[in-house]
């Protein structure tokens, strides 16, 4: 019997597993993707090899490429991007690390609350998250990002809006800034040249600014894991949470196993209160099945697959909120064209954002040329010039917004894709029951029925609807502040990669499914920590920060419920995950 | 002597390409290939069959390559049937129709259970699609035998490639843009279409109420009614989405045993992106915004 089982080694699960690793207890995690231990034998910088979504090595699916992916429904036109893998969908994520906005939290008395999400508020005040999201930026390290051209570009329509800037950690108003990035910024000669035999660590520390987030970090060159630019959960969490003996007194370092999919939570009713036990998983490779029990069961499988584990598993679901109330961000994209250098390929995918509570926000996005040119083509607004779907709003920007495609794709990618500027546009959405994860009825894969994920974009909320298009005029300001000669609006399908509040913590027990300490109202001994447990979307931050404060803080209500300790975070202070011992531990290891 | 296929059901077997690609002008199959081959591969199907699969999967191709260069023009036949052909490298060159066969073929683990009900539905359930096609009437008898393969091969428990089932969707809407792309250039209607055309097609293909995804639900059993309009649905948008990334991806030149490229994307000839190809860093970093490298509260 192990202490803790997590399920789930993306952007949560390594959080609590470190975090009572630390503690001495016996944690196991099992994740159901590949474990990518030798990223220079594994990745490239290509497009389609890392990102394919049926066979890239960045996809949701077992570690045997030739294997098909896991299907996903979608009944609707949208991509729900969500990778397995040790590091989870961080492995191609960007770093950015911003706060949630206080107004989404209870006890808020901000002028402007009435125009939050007020009936799916955080059940604690962002006063008591400040020490998690301060342990968390300290562990990372989250540093404020450097600047490179598209950033400069960025700034000076920023500079435009009359917006001040923001210099605290918190945001309190609409204010624009570099972002706080879970990136280790460039050191040495990192960012100063292009030469690759100058790129070698030590001689280079931190970004290199190479561009491939997206294609994962594995730089610079001859960095110990854990020293890698780029603060995937794979360089940071993971690493000291198979390390905790070394940099932990009384530490024990977690099991982690790898292409291991949870099929099963096991649950019995003890003294009348039903109880998880543990977990059935089966091996990716042999088929084989194991099952192990455990004190406490942690689900950090994300916000899709939490839903249909829950399912599968037969769990109860009383007020019929599990999977309902997903969030998205109901994000849109623009794009501008210019006449000069943007740099737009090159650093971080993001370090710049505008801020804009209640509203959302904005970041710059540099993408290569595969994803900018998908990300021109996912619209619910037809294409440009042919037909709008319904649709193809007017605004500040150039002509109607749809899909810039066929040949005026091409002519906008051959002006040069260090021409573009493109800014995500993160919109405050409401959490809503109608937008959720089910079971499909489209045949059951070998881990039983599969998710499907239904989002109604054309449904949501007046407020919703109101913040996205707020913050897309916003976005064309920005755009032509910066120099645009022509600025165009895509109209996003659902591309939903900012996930949250699936799961979701709440206050009241009509709907929510986990209480305030992170566990689930149906079933004991059984929490969740990872996206789909936060209550609501934040306000528009980048929810991993946010996320991970919060799984630190239920690592402690489990570590205090079940395991009879005491918190720790107001205590003491995080050991920061570059930590050499870390480093030498895992060469030890081979990793 | 086998009786002849009723007007409507020709007009259908036209408009979803399968009638010009093995019996059109530029047909895959001369009328006589029509007649009882010797031996079947499949004992259980009709010999015709064999001689059917070739024209399908060709039929498919084609229909992808007018999808691909939709995504990517390029100086090739179907962008100059389509209206837009320029002078630098597009879909043809950048591989995208593999690339999107590829995606459609391996898109759901479980074909059989989809791709074949799919296909089924549509050739037997949307025969009667109301659009009078002019010529039909002289087609020949052997017509019959297409059609009786066709109806065998779908209700058979033999793989279906999803593109096959996707390709005659385009090419069902092809047809109601442009009655007239039943015949002419190239196997495919919907890769005879103009630009704008085509973009029609994707109109009717995205609505959100769109007919025929309609009429295709009626073909399925609960709970798999709605399942198979959405699919339909993501499909609609992820031909255009994927058709593009697949078009502007290193996908054609990567080699996957040495996983390096063989010579310059496409893509990256057209925008620029890393002249010299892949990099381990870049000289972009220029400072720290207004000098500061660290904020507090
Ligand atoms: C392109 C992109 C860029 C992004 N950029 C940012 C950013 O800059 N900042 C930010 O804050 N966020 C960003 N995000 C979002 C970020 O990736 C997520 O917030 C984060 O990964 C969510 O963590 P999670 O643990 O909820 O889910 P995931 O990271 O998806 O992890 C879930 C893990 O659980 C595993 N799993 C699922 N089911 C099972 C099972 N049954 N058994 C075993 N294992 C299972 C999965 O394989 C996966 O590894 C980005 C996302 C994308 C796609
Ligand atoms: S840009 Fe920086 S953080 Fe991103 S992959 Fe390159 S080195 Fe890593």
């Amino acid at each position: 019997m192990r202490d803790v089982i997590v399920i789930g080694a993306g952007g949560g699960g390594p959080v609590v597993a470190k975090e009572l690793a630390a503690k001495g207890l016996d944690v196991l995690v099992l994740e159901a993707g590949p474990r990518h231990a030798k990223p220079r034998d594994e990745w490239t910088t290509f497009e389609n090899d890392a990102n394919n979504p049926l066979s890239g090595y960045f996809r949701l699916g077992p570690t045997d490429r030739s294997k098909p992916a896991w299907y996903r429904e979608w009944p609707q036109n949208s991509f729900v991007w969500q990778l397995s893998g040790v590091g989870g969908t961080t492995q191609h994520f960007y770093g950015n690390y911003p706060r949630a906005y206080p107004g989404v939290f209870k006890g808020y008395d901000g002028a402007d609350r009435n125009e939050y999400d007020v009936n799916h508020r955080f059940p604690f005040t962002y006063k008591e998250m400040v020490p998690y999201f301060e342990w968390v930026e300290a562990l990372m390290p989250v540093q404020t990002a450097a600047m490179g051209h598209k950033e400069q570009l960025f700034f000076k329509g920023a500079e435009t809006m009359g917006l001040p800037v923001q210099t605290t950690k918190t945001t309190l108003r609409a204010s624009y800034r570099p972002q706080e990035n879970a990136i280790l910024q460039p050191q040495g000669t990192a960012g100063k040249t292009s030469d690759k035999n100058l790129l070698n660590f030590p001689q280079a520390k931190g970004c290199t600014f190479c561009g491939y987030c997206f294609q994962g970090c594995m730089r610079p060159k001859g960095a110990p894991r854990n020293q890698f630019a780029k603060r995937s959960t794979d360089n940071s969490y993971v690493p000291m949470a198979l390390t905790a003996e070394v940099w932990a007194t009384g530490g024990r370092p977690a099991e982690l196993i790898a292409d291991a999919y949870v099929t099963q939570v096991h649950s019995e009713k003890r003294n009348g209160v039903l109880t998880a036990t543990g977990v059935t998983w089966r091996d990716n490779v042999t088929g084989d099945e194991h099952r192990e029990d455990a004190k406490v069961v942690v689900m950090a499988g994300g916000c899709t697959e939490n839903p249909r584990l829950w399912f599968n598993s037969g769990l109860p679901n009383p007020n019929d909120w599990v999977g309902r109330g997903y969030t998205d961000h109901f994000f849109d994209w623009m794009i501008g064209s210019f006449d000069d250098y943007t740099g737009n390929p090159k650093g971080v995918g993001s370090s710049a954002r505008l801020d804009y509570p209640p509203y959302g926000g904005l970041e710059n996005v540099g993408l290569p040329p595969a994803l900018s040119a998908f990300s021109a083509s996912l619209s619910d607004s037809g294409i440009r010039g042919q037909y709008k779907n319904g649709r193809g709003a007017t605004g500040p920007w150039d002509g109607p917004a749809g899909r810039v495609a066929g040949p005026e794709l091409k002519e906008l990618l051959s002006g040069g894709i260090d021409k573009l500027l493109t800014v995500l546009v993160i919109t405050d959405d409401d959490v809503e029951a109608q937008n959720r994860v089910t079971l499909s009825a489209l045949p059951a894969d070998e881990n039983g029925p599969i998710p499907k994920v239904t989002f109604k974009q054309r449904q949501r909320t007046k407020r919703t609807l109101k913040n996205r298009e707020f913050m897309a005029r916003k976005a064309a300001e920005l755009l032509r502040g910066a120099g645009a000669k022509k600025v165009y609006r895509i109209d996003w399908a659902p591309l939903i990669l900012h996930v949250q509040s699936s799961m979701r913590m709440g206050e009241s027990e009509n709907n929510s499914v986990l209480d305030a300490r992170g566990e689930s109202r149906a079933v004991k001994r059984l929490f969740i920590a990872d996206n789909s447990a936060l209550p609501n979307g934040l306000g528009g931050p980048n929810p991993t920060l946010t996320s991970q404060a919060l799984a630190t803080r239920t690592a402690e209500k489990i570590f205090q419920t079940y395991f009879g300790g005491d918190p720790w975070v107001l205590k003491e202070a995080p050991v920061v995950s570059t930590d050499p011992r870390i480093s030498v531990r895992l060469g030890q290891l081979g990793l | 002597m086998p009786t002849a296929v009723p007007l409507a059901r020709r007009a259908f077997l036209a408009r979803i390409g399968i009638l010009g690609a093995a019996l059109g002008g530029g047909g895959l199959l001369t009328r006589s290939l029509l007649n009882p081959a010797d031996a079947a591969t499949n004992p259980l199907l009709p010999p015709t069959v064999d001689l059917l699969r070739p024209v399908l999967a060709a039929l498919a191709r084609d229909t992808m390559n007018g999808l691909t260069v939709f995504c990517q023009p390029g100086p090739d036949a179907y962008s100059r049937t389509q209206g837009t052909v320029s002078k630098t490298p597009g879909a043809m060159e950048s591989g995208a129709t593999n690339f999107i066969i590829e995606s459609l073929d391996n898109f759901v683990p479980f074909p059989d259970a989809l791709a074949q009900p799919i296909g089924a539905a549509m050739v037997t359930g949307l025969a009667d699609t109301g659009i009078v096609l002019p010529g039909l009437e002289l087609l020949p008898p052997q017509l019959r035998q297409l059609d009786k393969a066709l109806a065998a091969l779908l209700q058979s428990d033999e793989a279906l490639p999803l593109s096959l089932p996707i390709a005659m969707l385009l090419n069902l809407m092809a047809t109601q843009v442009n009655p007239l792309a039943v015949n002419g250039p190239h196997l495919s209607p919907f890769a005879r279409l103009t630009y704008a055309e085509k973009a029609s097609a994707f109109e009717l293909i995205e609505k959100t109420d769109a007919d025929l995804v309609a009429l295709l639900d009626v073909q399925f059993p609960e709970p798999l009614k709605e399942s198979v309009s959405g699919l339909l649905k993501f499909v609609g948008g992820a031909l255009i989405e994927f058709g593009t990334f697949g078009a502007y991806s290193e996908y054609a030149v990567f080699d996957p045993k040495t996983r390096k490229l063989k010579g310059r994307p496409v893509s990256w000839q057209l925008s620029g992106y890393q002249p010299d190809g892949p990099v381990e860093g870049w000289d972009d970093f220029i400072g720290y915004y207004q000098g500061r490298t660290e904020v507090h509260d």
